[in-house]
């Protein structure tokens, strides 16, 4: 967990900031484990079939979903922006596969809803660079114009997948017994782990969100680097929404509504900051894990799906608050140290 | 930033003398002209837009998200937002019905009015005291209210049977002016006057401008902000009351999208989302074309998904002609400083 070096901290007097920083990564990255395994202990101390394998499976690939696209956003947070656009963009995406599966190949589908989740994200970030827009209009204002398109071009009714057992392989298929999705979701993290740590665009990113001036003057193109992480964005979600549309097999565009919020909730629980600067991908994933037990756990107890919005809406303000409190915690250690 | 520095030169030189003037009055009253020439040429091209029925119902389906955008005008002035809308609207119109039916009649809308205030004061309170971005604090907000609206009525829709209530949406003036728009006028003439004739309208614009100058000079900047949420609240439950009276009927998801109606009508009508300053005016005849615009896609046919689409695109072009405006009247430099 070097997640300190990208932090928008005052590299010389920085030392103690940078460790306390550090030790709250792994403190909350600990803390998100324990609390994963404090759930999961619950669920099957209260629940009849919570360590079932199907059960498993399904939690892992529900998380997996998520998670995906929660990278992405964990990429947006860190460069100072995000995106509230992933939920159409994600019906959307979904729907391009759908329609190009009926009349093409696999490979095929696949590329073109990846492509579909490309030109949406840069779209995106066209207009919040071009525009000079702030990403919550730019990208607010987008959700709706995609939701509007997915629900057009599918005239309000549902796109059925049949007839290709190779494309529901991508959900149900099994690699020594392990689902196909959590290779995807390691996959992904993987990548998005390399970019964001170990290349410049993701070091420019993170300083874009540290200290947009900072950045400026070090003479990093904003621009461009804010247009490809918006397009980095579109195209996680465009994975989530292949995955989605092969766990499904049948899509329409009321897809992935309150998506945005699920994606910004697991990037904040699991450690990111919206203060942008840095990013904690896995924090995301341990996040999106806990998201995915919780409601494994809630369906198998029969509570209505209504009370889930009530506990994201909850987890989201409470996360969003540990957030606050850490950020405070780092700006008095600072001063102590002046 | 080469880019726009050539671009407002190139404006300057293009627009000079009396020309300037008229592209400045364009620009500035550009809603109002827009949606004089959309009336205009509606009615010229389409009979059935020219009845007075017509003209009646689009003066009433633009006072239910314009009367939430009379409050969300003043919050945006103080630099702030609020997604959470269509969940307290839910949950208003839904307690209002239970209410009414609980046999409380007249004085229903004003407890609603007074928990849509409430619940303004908590996204407030989550804004300012857990110092949570407004615009996500208030996300996951809508999300709890909404959960609690479903789990109030289990998911279904609640009738209500009070003829008080119903005459309250769906009566008009003189057979043409329905009372809901009367009670919008009303809120935005008090909206205005509190914006630009108070201490506190000049505090709201402070904090927008600049939070830090206002806490220097003074400004008690949390409470201000907290009472912009609370009449954010009530506005939205009075938008509740009037849009279940009309409906005769309440349910959770009954303003799915209302954020974005209430927040798009702010921007389109000239307010600027940095903050500092809002105009009423723009926000009103904001409502008014955008009811336009949706009754014309309406009666041409092409039904509720356009409106998505168009919503959107209203919204993001309103900002690029914001972008605009603010190149030609020379404030790039000041931007481009901050940025």
């Amino acid at each position: 967990m070097d997640g300190a070096e990208n932090s928008a901290l005052p590299a010389r007097k920085g030392g103690q900031a940078r460790s306390l920083v550090t030790y709250l990564q792994l403190f909350e990255s600990l803390g998100l484990l324990v609390l994963l395994a404090i759930v999961i202990l619950m669920a099957s101390a209260v629940t009849q079939g919570f360590f079932t394998y199907t059960n498993l499976t399904n939690t892992i690939i529900n998380a997996a979903i998520v998670a995906v696209t929660g990278f992405g956003m964990t990429f947006a947070i860190a460069s100072g922006g995000f995106d509230l656009s992933v939920g159409s963009v994600q019906a959307f995406t979904a729907i391009v596969a759908a329609a190009l599966l009926q009349v093409a190949g696999i490979p095929t589908a696949i590329l073109g809803a990846l492509l579909a989740g490309v030109l949406c994200g840069s779209l995106n970030g066209l207009l919040v660079t071009r525009l000079r827009m702030p990403p919550f209009v730019a990208t607010f204002g987008m959700m709706s114009v995609v939701r509007g398109l997915s629900l057009l071009v599918t005239s309000g009714q549902s796109v059925m997948i049949t007839g290709r057992p190779g494309y529901a392989l991508i959900n149900n298929g099994k690699v020594f017994s392990l689902p196909v999705p959590l290779f995807i979701v390691l996959l992904v993290f993987a990548v998005l782990h390399l970019l964001l740590r170990h290349t410049p665009f993701g070091r420019h990113a993170c300083a874009i969100g540290g200290n947009r001036k900072a950045a400026v003057a070090s003479g990093i193109r904003i621009e461009r680097t804010t247009i490809l992480v918006f397009a980095l964005v579109g195209l996680t979600t465009a994975v989530s929404g292949v995955m989605l549309s092969a766990q499904l097999l049948i899509v329409d565009g009321t897809l992935g509504t309150g998506f945005e919020l699920q994606t910004i909730a697991i990037a904040v629980l699991g450690g990111t900051s919206l203060a942008g600067g840095g990013g904690n991908l896995f924090g995301t994933l341990l996040a999106a894990l806990l998201l995915a037990t919780i409601s494994s756990a809630l369906n198998i107890l029969k509570v209505a799906a209504f009370y889930q919005y009530l506990y994201l809406g909850v987890l989201l303000v409470a996360a969003l608050y540990l957030d606050t409190l850490r950020r405070d915690l780092i700006a008095e250690s600072i001063l102590r140290r002046r | 930033m080469t880019n726009e520095g050539r671009g407002q030169e190139s404006i300057a030189g293009w627009v000079r003398g009396p020309g300037r003037r008229l592209v400045d009055f364009a620009l500035r009253y550009y809603i109002q002209v827009l949606l004089a020439t959309a009336v205009l040429v509606l009615s010229a091209v389409d009979p059935q837009f020219r009845t007075f029925s017509n003209y009646e119902n689009i003066l009433l389906q633009s006072s239910f998200p314009g009367i939430g955008a009379a409050g969300m005008t003043l919050l945006i002035s103080a630099g702030a937002f609020d997604l959470s809308v269509a969940g307290v609207l839910g949950l208003c119109g839904i307690l209002l019905a239970m209410l009414s039916s609980a046999g409380l009649g007249a004085v229903a809308p004003l407890v609603v009015m007074a928990i849509g205030a409430g619940l303004g004061l908590l996204n407030g309170l989550v804004v300012t005291r857990m110092k949570i971005p407004a615009f996500i604090a208030t996300l996951g907000m809508m999300n709890a209210y909404l959960g609690l609206a479903f789990i109030v009525t289990k998911g279904q829709v609640l009738p209500i049977s009070s003829e008080f209530l119903m005459g309250l949406g769906t009566q008009a003036l003189f057979g043409l002016v329905p009372v809901p728009f009367l009670i919008m006028v009303a809120l935005y003439v008090g909206c205005g006057a509190v914006l630009l004739r108070t201490l506190f309208g000049r505090q709201l614009r402070a904090i927008g401008s600049s939070p830090l100058a206002a806490l220097t000079a003074g400004v008690p900047v949390n409470r201000v902000k907290v009472l912009c949420f609370v009449i954010v609240g009530a506005c939205t439950a009075l938008a509740g009351v009037l849009l279940t009276g009309e409906l005769s009927s309440a349910n959770a998801i009954m303003a799915s999208g209302y954020e974005l109606s209430a927040i798009a009508i702010v921007v389109v009508g000239g307010t600027s989302l940095k903050g500092g300053s809002g105009t009423l005016l723009g926000s009103f005849t904001g409502a008014l074309f955008f009811s336009v615009i949706n009754n014309a896609l309406n009666m041409f046919g092409v039904g509720a998904y356009w409106q998505y689409v168009a919503s959107g695109l209203l919204l993001i072009s309103a900002v690029g002609v914001q972008a605009v405006h603010s190149l030609v009247r020379g404030e790039e430099r000041a931007s481009a400083q901050e940025a």
